[in-house]
């Protein structure tokens, strides 16, 4: 149960990623459909607030994991959590290394 | 059973919760921050402040009617002059229509490359235009800016108003055959226009990139923008992305280099400044490699010395106007609308 826990946060950053893929979906769609007329600030704003939303939810996650993490397997799930996380940058500086 | 605190594997747990406390912040904070800083970015980038028209055709002597017509696919409104080209007995002829396309982040007069001064050109040398704004441009429809991907629908919701929108002078009647002038972005759009819409039926590219991206990963950081100031080039790739998740401007789909092998055999005339640093002569160069794949291409190539981006006309005028003309007389036919024409 408790490595189930210790699972959640990895789960819940695959889960926002999910929902990234879906949006762009929906966006691709509407854009195909009507044009994308949506305000421009609105969209960034919202898009803001889901991000800080995200954070807060992974946030909320991670400290209930952390706290009832009892083993080294519960402890290396959270780095995978973690290295997940980090995949935006990652991917980053695999396709632009630092000179 | 209890675990004395100072048991071992407990304080081993103990430091290992902490260090990965530590790593799970870290990239907390810098991957929101990252994607966060990058979706302003990417707000920034396709959104380009429509720049006002001050002049019309009618500052160069020529008659001119104001057109609106809907995009292809999705419908916006884009607003345009129609110029009917003047015959060299000083009537007026819709007979052959050149759809005009404007660079990024100007409109259909682009005082930049003297473009309505180009437009007169081609109108007094008989051939009628349709200069207009592409979307979030001049007087259209505030739109996101996609360098080509989305705007192609504006150039193929031009073809389509040509064809079978209303009349825009009745007396002249429709066109009966179009070709399209492009330059710098404009240029990219109607280049992947034109390999999806055999009705256009000649094309001059002046100052197309061959993809954009690159372009972007070079110039975004030279850019600034409010708050952040210069963009650091690592948030370039991201920005790009989140700018096709929140406004649906695919910048990788900017690729006129794949797909202007369609045109052939419709006759197609590439034009590029050799001293232009901004799209370098490289895209040029493989625009005109994928161009000329098919056996059947007619491609005609011009390099403009010493001409900057999208300057060739500026630098060259006459020469420019004659090789175009000359390029569209060819593709197109004579024009036919008088009695007696060349058949």
């Amino acid at each position: 149960m408790r490595a189930v826990r210790a699972a959640l946060p990895l789960v819940i950053v695959l889960a926002l990623v999910a929902a990234l893929l879906a949006i762009s979906t929906v966006a691709r769609v509407i854009s195909a459909r009507a044009g994308f007329l949506v305000e421009r600030p609105a969209v960034l704003v919202v898009w803001l607030i889901g991000l800080l939303l995200g954070a807060a939810l992974i946030a909320w996650v991670v400290r209930a994991a952390l706290r009832s993490a009892d083993s080294p397997l519960s402890l290396w799930l959270l780095v995978l959590s973690a290295v997940a996380l980090a995949s935006p940058l990652l991917l980053v500086l695999l396709q632009h290394p630092a000179p | 059973m209890m675990i004395p605190a100072d048991d071992p594997r407990t304080q081993r747990l103990q430091r290992g919760r902490r260090a990965v406390a530590a790593l799970l912040l870290t990239a907390g904070i810098l991957s929101f921050g990252y994607v966060g800083v990058s979706s302003y970015v990417a707000e920034q980038l396709v959104y380009a402040t429509p720049i006002p028209i001050d002049k019309t055709p009618a500052s160069l002597g020529l008659r001119f009617a104001y057109v609106t017509f809907p995009s292809r696919q999705d419908h916006l409104m884009l607003r345009g002059w129609f110029i009917p080209g003047v015959l060299p007995n000083g009537g007026l002829t819709a007979d052959r229509a050149i759809v005009v396309v404007h660079g990024t982040r100007t409109n259909r007069e682009s005082k930049g490359d003297h473009q309505l001064q180009l437009t007169g050109e081609l109108a007094r040398h008989g051939l009628a235009v349709l200069a207009f704004d592409m979307r979030g441009a001049g007087e259209s429809t505030p739109a996101p800016l996609s360098m080509g991907t989305l705007e192609q629908r504006d150039v193929l919701g031009a073809v389509d108003f040509l064809r079978s929108g209303p009349i825009p002078i009745p007396e002249l009647g429709r066109p009966k055959v179009i070709g399209g002038l492009g330059i710098s972005m404009g240029a990219a759009t109607l280049l992947m226009a034109a390999a999806r819409e055999p009705a256009i039926q000649a094309v001059v590219s002046d100052s197309a990139y061959a993809e954009v991206v690159p372009l972007l990963e070079r110039e975004v950081p030279k850019r600034t923008v409010p708050v952040i100031g210069h963009v650091p080039a690592g948030f370039v790739p991201a920005a790009l992305v989140m700018s096709q998740v929140l406004y649906g401007a695919d910048f990788f789909a900017a690729r006129p280099v794949d797909s202007i092998a369609n045109i052939a055999p419709r006759p197609l005339f590439l034009i590029h400044g050799l001293a232009d640093d901004y799209v370098p002569i490289s895209n040029f160069q493989r625009l005109n490699a994928a161009a000329t794949t098919p056996s059947a291409a007619h491609v005609t190539t011009w390099l403009v010395p010493k001409a900057r981006h999208a300057q060739a006309f500026k630098v060259t005028g006459a020469e420019y106007v004659t090789r175009v003309v000359g390029f569209f007389d060819a593709s197109l036919g004579a024009d036919r609308s008088q009695p007696g024409a060349a058949a």
